[in-house]
């Protein structure tokens, strides 16, 4: 409630007798209550047309929509409309009522001294006249306060989904499992020319996340590539197989560069060498990506020799 | 104190309509259009095309080659183009490529490419190259339709095509595409250098994978079949003339006529753009308002 | 402004008194809430409220406008979206799609987007509102910041604001990856490798989120819907009126000026002026999100078809308020540890993990921070002009610049293609540039606010100085009068009159028995 202290500019107090404070006065030509604009009447021309402008608007979205409606226009309408209205409507607040300014005071927000060590003693007495003597109970209390909140975090969490196990630690591929792309059909070893690539995976697990590769022909199309030691036949005439997943943060690696012989990740910018073991040159990732040994059947379709000697995709705690 | 109502008072108001203006002008709305989308993709060619160029040419009869279905056709240049050809390239390639085409230190050898390579960098305006960089990119083209077949014959004639390049230059049938295969083949094939809705992006090294908007029929499938600089070389082992033939019409359809069913596309590159125009429209707009609304003091 | 006057017992009766065969509807529905809840008191200081208008006070609304306008927009959405990953073949009016087979949630947004009147332009409102929101809540922090009104007794305000920032990020970040597309969809696929990282528990906590490893088994999206329409905006709502409510407790902080002091707060009152204002604010919000709703596409999911794992684009950076996340894990050097059996990788975690929990964790001990360097204990209720506190400042532009230089990261492909420049270049750029710009960035900004403090009168406008010759060749300079509006002229205030003589005729009063004066009013 505002104090009845003095004020200036022809204002006046009233009192009530009892009543808690007092009610300031004002004369209606208190330059306080006049209105912010110079000219009030173009004032209020303009800001009646900027509320006819908004009623417009608001019209014009009602009929639009019910002929139709049309995304464009409903925008152009609607804002227009709420716009104009708003601005109008701010604009009599800023104008057309009294211009103030107006004061208000503090009150402080700290009790005193004394108020604040009797709640603080309130808190603290009341608190001994539980606990007092009863510690063993107070930890008992406590333990069970404890377990309950740890317990309580069980449904939460657990009851979400089911535990990583070896989730993380294989995929799909098996020895002997046939690359297919995404609609099913067997890669033959005549398919990809030299620079060519093709998403694949397993037979019969067309589409599946984690085990989704990269097959790409760098080279030429009668020669073996070796890329690492170990690795002399994983890559038959001119076929590599990488995984797509990306070893920093696993979106899929299909940009294939083949001026370059690169494996750009789109993400976070990783660069992976194809010709190295897609060993990362550039970007975040941190390892390269894991390869999948192929090998040519006698009717010449691709097929894994083995599934990946690593997890595949970004790096987790438990792996090795 | 009491203020005029200034005209700058109401620049925030301005600059909304304004901004609207310019969305409709740009997004070419009208009112009588329902709030029901196309149920046609706005209109592309549909039937078969040869190649158009800016400059008005006698129609180019092509001599039938290889045409393994009736989706693409290959076919080449007459052999009376070879000879204008080579006066061509000698004045224009020769250059850097060698007078045989057999490439020097500065351009690589262009025997046995085929017909589609020459003319997809040639048509493209890649070629001639104004400054050497990473990566040509494309430019209006030096030469008319009948001069690039020219260069193109000669080229071939040096030598025979290497067989995983086509040896003819595709004619595409647009009206055998399937829009939705062509959508899931892009996607998986095209979108992860071109992006999603075709705008390019850019590759490692200098290199980029370039807008697809502003590219013929023939010369998509011309790509897709060559694999220029960067991109892959897809062969018919990998995408079938079927499958190119559903690409191109996905491309010059869906990806070259965006329905942009909610307004300006901002490039159709996402949320780098659109959160610039939030940013500078929504919340710097509002602000103006409320630097009008408030005091300056 | 109507007058009550009263009377000893405290019923009020003045009015009606006079008036007694036509009872003031106003009067009387006044007592019957009064009679109910005590409203008359109290409500009477409520409209007296006064709110300081400088400009820099409406960021704040800028954010709650925006988010009145989720609420309504989202709304409105939750009564047509279907958050399931459930498969069907689409078959609705957008071509290119028709036979693909797409998840519910897809679906229906795309159902939404063409098929529902208006529903484009009110989906596009509310995505709009979203980037607008994180928007305004930044500049309303930064205003927060520089002019120090988080010192005490605000420093709990200041704490709850920066929990509304992030519970903001994140709703924005669960709400456009609901419609399940292949942009939204690789962001998910991000921020499950992003869990996965975290030592010890990061495995456990992505399978149980999400169902197993990615994608999981499609639980993902109906629980993301659930807590971004109810638990998050419970959250925010509840911190949102702890927020206004300190507010209002401790009423709003001003600028010192002519009048305005430690103890008083000098402005409009809540009613009419305030209301009128900041209703009509909250129509201007509302306008410039419809427009940008109608005129600027966002999000065009029908453009990029239904998340797969298998599926990529190019340019997919996050919605633009996690930038500076993205833009971290760019830079980031490929830094992972193995050690005994283990993988710690630190170029996910760190940039993605520690790196926000570091800076939300700074943000919020700041005002104790600058309290125990500066040694200011004291209570606040005037703001700091920024350049009063070089240090402060310095640090807020450091730090912008910082987060600007991140955001920018997240653009490297955007900008090695715009500009022509290679790609490599970029990223190196920006991994020295996040360190150089901000440290630049802050000197320069301390210098200036020591060279502003040392001018007197800088950033005003100056008077025109007319320099005369005499005829002996003596000059003279006469300073001319100040422009309208730039003088000190400005009324003392005045608290809020409780009763205005609209009819402008003073008229003797009477006086009644208790020492009450009645107005008469016609």
């Amino acid at each position: 409630m505002t104090d009845h202290t003095d004020v200036t500019s022809g204002t006046d107090v009233v009192s009530g007798n009892g009543a808690p404070g007092g009610v300031p006065l004002a004369k209606f030509d208190d330059p306080h209550l006049q209105p912010y604009a110079k000219n009030a009447r173009r004032a209020e021309m303009l800001i009646a047309a900027l509320l006819l402008l908004g009623l417009a608007g608001f019209c014009a979205y009602g009929g639009l929509y019910w002929v139709g409606g049309q995304t464009q226009w409903e925008g152009v309408f609607g804002g227009v409309g709420f716009f104009a209205f708003g601005f109008g409507l701010s604009a009599w607040g800023k104008y057309l009522l009294p211009q103030g300014p107006f004061v208000e005071e503090r009150h402080s927000l700290a009790s005193t001294e004394t108020e604040v060590e009797a709640m603080a003693s309130a808190i603290e007495d009341r608190g001994k006249m539980v606990f007092y003597r009863r510690g063993f109970l107070g930890t008992i209390l406590g333990a069970g306060a404890g377990v309950m909140g740890i317990v309580l975090a069980f449904p939460l969490l657990r009851s979400l989904g089911p535990p990583p196990r070896k989730t993380f630690d294989t995929t799909d591929w098996r020895a002997g499992s046939y690359l297919v792309d995404l609609d099913g059909n067997r890669i033959h070893k005549a398919d990809l020319e030299v620079g060519g690539s093709l998403t694949v995976f397993p037979e019969g697990f067309a589409g599946s996340s984690a085990s989704q590769t990269m097959l790409i022909r760098p080279g030429p199309t009668d020669v073996d590539i070796v890329t690492l030691p170990g690795r002399e036949t994983w890559g038959p005439r001119g076929y590599l197989a990488y995984s797509k997943l990306c070893t920093h943060a696993g979106c899929p690696v299909g940009l294939y560069e083949e001026a370059l012989q690169k494996l750009l990740c789109p993400c976070h910018q990783s660069l992976f060498n194809i010709l190295t073991g897609a060993n990362p040159v550039f970007g975040p990732a941190p390892r390269p990506l894991p390869q999948l040994p192929l090998m040519i059947d006698s009717a010449g379709f691709l097929v894994a020799q083995a599934g990946y000697d690593q997890p595949v995709g970004p790096g987790f705690w438990e792996r090795s | 104190m009491q203020k005029r109502l200034r005209v700058t008072h109401l620049l925030p108001g301005l600059l909304v309509v304004g901004v609207a203006l310019v969305g409709l002008l740009t997004s070419g709305a009208s009112v009588s259009q329902a709030a029901t989308p196309p149920t046609t993709v706005p209109a592309a060619t549909a039937s078969a095309t040869t190649a158009t160029t800016t400059a008005p040419v006698a129609k180019v009869v092509l001599k039938s080659a290889t045409s393994a279905s009736s989706t693409i056709k290959y076919n080449l240049p007459p052999s009376s183009y070879i000879a204008p050809g080579q006066t061509l390239f000698e004045l224009n390639c020769s250059s850097c490529h060698g007078v045989d085409a057999s490439g020097t230190a500065r351009a690589p050898n262009l025997q046995g490419l085929g017909p589609s390579t020459v003319d997809f960098w040639v048509s493209t305006g890649r070629m001639p190259l104004a400054v050497a960089t990473a990566q040509p990119v494309q430019k209006p083209p030096r030469f008319d339709r009948k001069q690039t077949l020219q260069i193109v014959a000669f080229v071939n004639s040096l030598a025979s095509t290497a067989p995983d390049y086509p040896s003819g230059i595709p004619t595409v049938n647009l009206s055998a595409g399937n829009l939705s295969e062509g959508n899931s083949l892009f996607v998986l094939n095209c979108a992860g250098c071109h992006t999603i809705t075709g705008a390019g992006d850019a590759l490692s090294n200098g290199f980029q994978a370039p807008s697809l908007h502003k590219i013929y029929p023939r010369q998509i499938a011309e790509a897709i079949r060559t694999g220029p600089t960067q991109m892959p070389h897809f062969g018919p082992g990998n995408l079938s003339n079927q499958q190119v033939t559903d690409i191109v019409k996905y491309v010059t359809t869906v990806i070259q006529h965006p329905v942009d069913q909610g307004g300006l596309g901002l490039g159709g590159i996402g949320p780098v753009a659109e959160g610039f125009i939030g940013l500078l429209f929504g919340v710097g707009g509002i602000m103006l308002v409320a630097f009008w609304l408030g005091d300056r003091k | 402004m109507s007058a009550i006057t009263s009377r000893p017992g405290g019923r009020v009766r003045g009015r009606q008194s006079r008036r007694a065969n036509k009872p003031d509807p106003v009067v009387a529905g006044v007592r019957w809430l009064d009679e109910r809840l005590g409203v008359a008191k109290g409500g009477r200081t409520l409209l007296d409220k006064i709110f300081p208008d400088h400009w820099s006070f409406l960021l704040g609304e800028i954010a709650l406008y925006s988010f009145v306008v989720l609420i309504a927009t989202g709304i409105f959405l939750s009564l047509y979206f279907i958050p399931s990953a459930k498969e069907l073949i689409y078959s609705g009016p957008y071509v290119p799609l028709r036979g693909a087979r797409v998840s519910a949630a897809f679906e229906s947004t795309v159902n939404l987007s063409f098929s529902v009147r208006s529903g484009l332009v009110i989906r596009q409102m509310h995505h709009w509102a979203a980037d607008v929101f994180v928007g305004a809540i930044a500049v309303h922090m930064c205003r927060i910041f520089f002019t120090g009104a988080f010192r005490k007794p605000r420093e709990l305000n200041w704490m709850i604001g920066i929990t509304l920032l992030i519970l903001a990020l994140t709703n924005g970040f669960i709400g456009y990856s609901l419609p399940d597309d292949l942009v939204s969809g690789t962001g998910l696929r991000i921020m499950f490798s992003i869990v996965l990282s975290i030592p010890i528990v990061g495995s456990y906590l992505a399978t149980f989120l999400f169902g197993g490893n990615f994608p999981g088994d499609g639980t993902i999206i109906p629980r993301l819907f659930i807590i971004h329409v109810l638990v998050v905006p419970l959250i925010i709502l509840g911190l949102l009126g702890a927020h206004l409510g300190l507010l209002v407790r401790q009423k709003h902080t001003q600028f010192p000026g002519h009048g305005r002091t430690e103890k008083n707060v000098v402005g409009s009152p809540m009613y009419p002026t305030f209301i009128a204002k900041t209703t009509g604010f909250m129509f201007v919000t509302t306008g410039v999100l419809w427009a940008l709703g109608g005129l600027a596409q966002i999000n065009p999911i029908w453009q990029f078809g239904q998340y797969e794992p298998y599926k990529i684009s190019y340019a997919v950076q996050p919605d633009w308020y996690m930038g500076w996340l993205d833009g971290a894990l760019r830079i980031m050097p490929p830094i992972s540890w193995t050690l005994w059996g283990h993988t710690i990788p630190f170029v996910i975690l760190f940039p993605a993990v520690l790196f926000p929990g570091i800076c939300f964790n700074l943000f919020y001990v700041w005002p104790f921070v600058e309290a125990k360097v500066t040694g200011d204990r004291a209570e606040h209720n005037l703001l700091d002009r920024p350049r009063d506190k070089p240090r402060r400042t310095a640090i807020g532009v450091a730090s912008l610049a910082f987060f600007f230089t991140l955001f920018a990261a997240s653009s490297t492909d955007v900008l090695a293609n715009f500009f022509k420049i290679s790609l490599n270049e970029v990223v190196w750029f920006y991994r020295f540039a996040v360190f150089i710009i901000p440290a630049a960035a802050g000197i320069f900004a301390y210098y200036l606010c020591l060279e502003m403090s040392g001018v007197p009168g800088i950033g005003r406008r100056k008077r025109a100085v007319v320099i005369t010759r005499s005829a002996q060749g003596e000059y003279e300079s006469v300073s001319t009068e100040p422009r309208p509006g730039d003088g000190e002229a400005e009324l003392a205030p005045i608290p809020v009159p409780g009763r205005v003589d609209l009819n402008g005729d003073p008229e003797p009063v009477e006086a009644a028995s208790s020492g009450v004066r009645r107005i008469p009013r016609r």
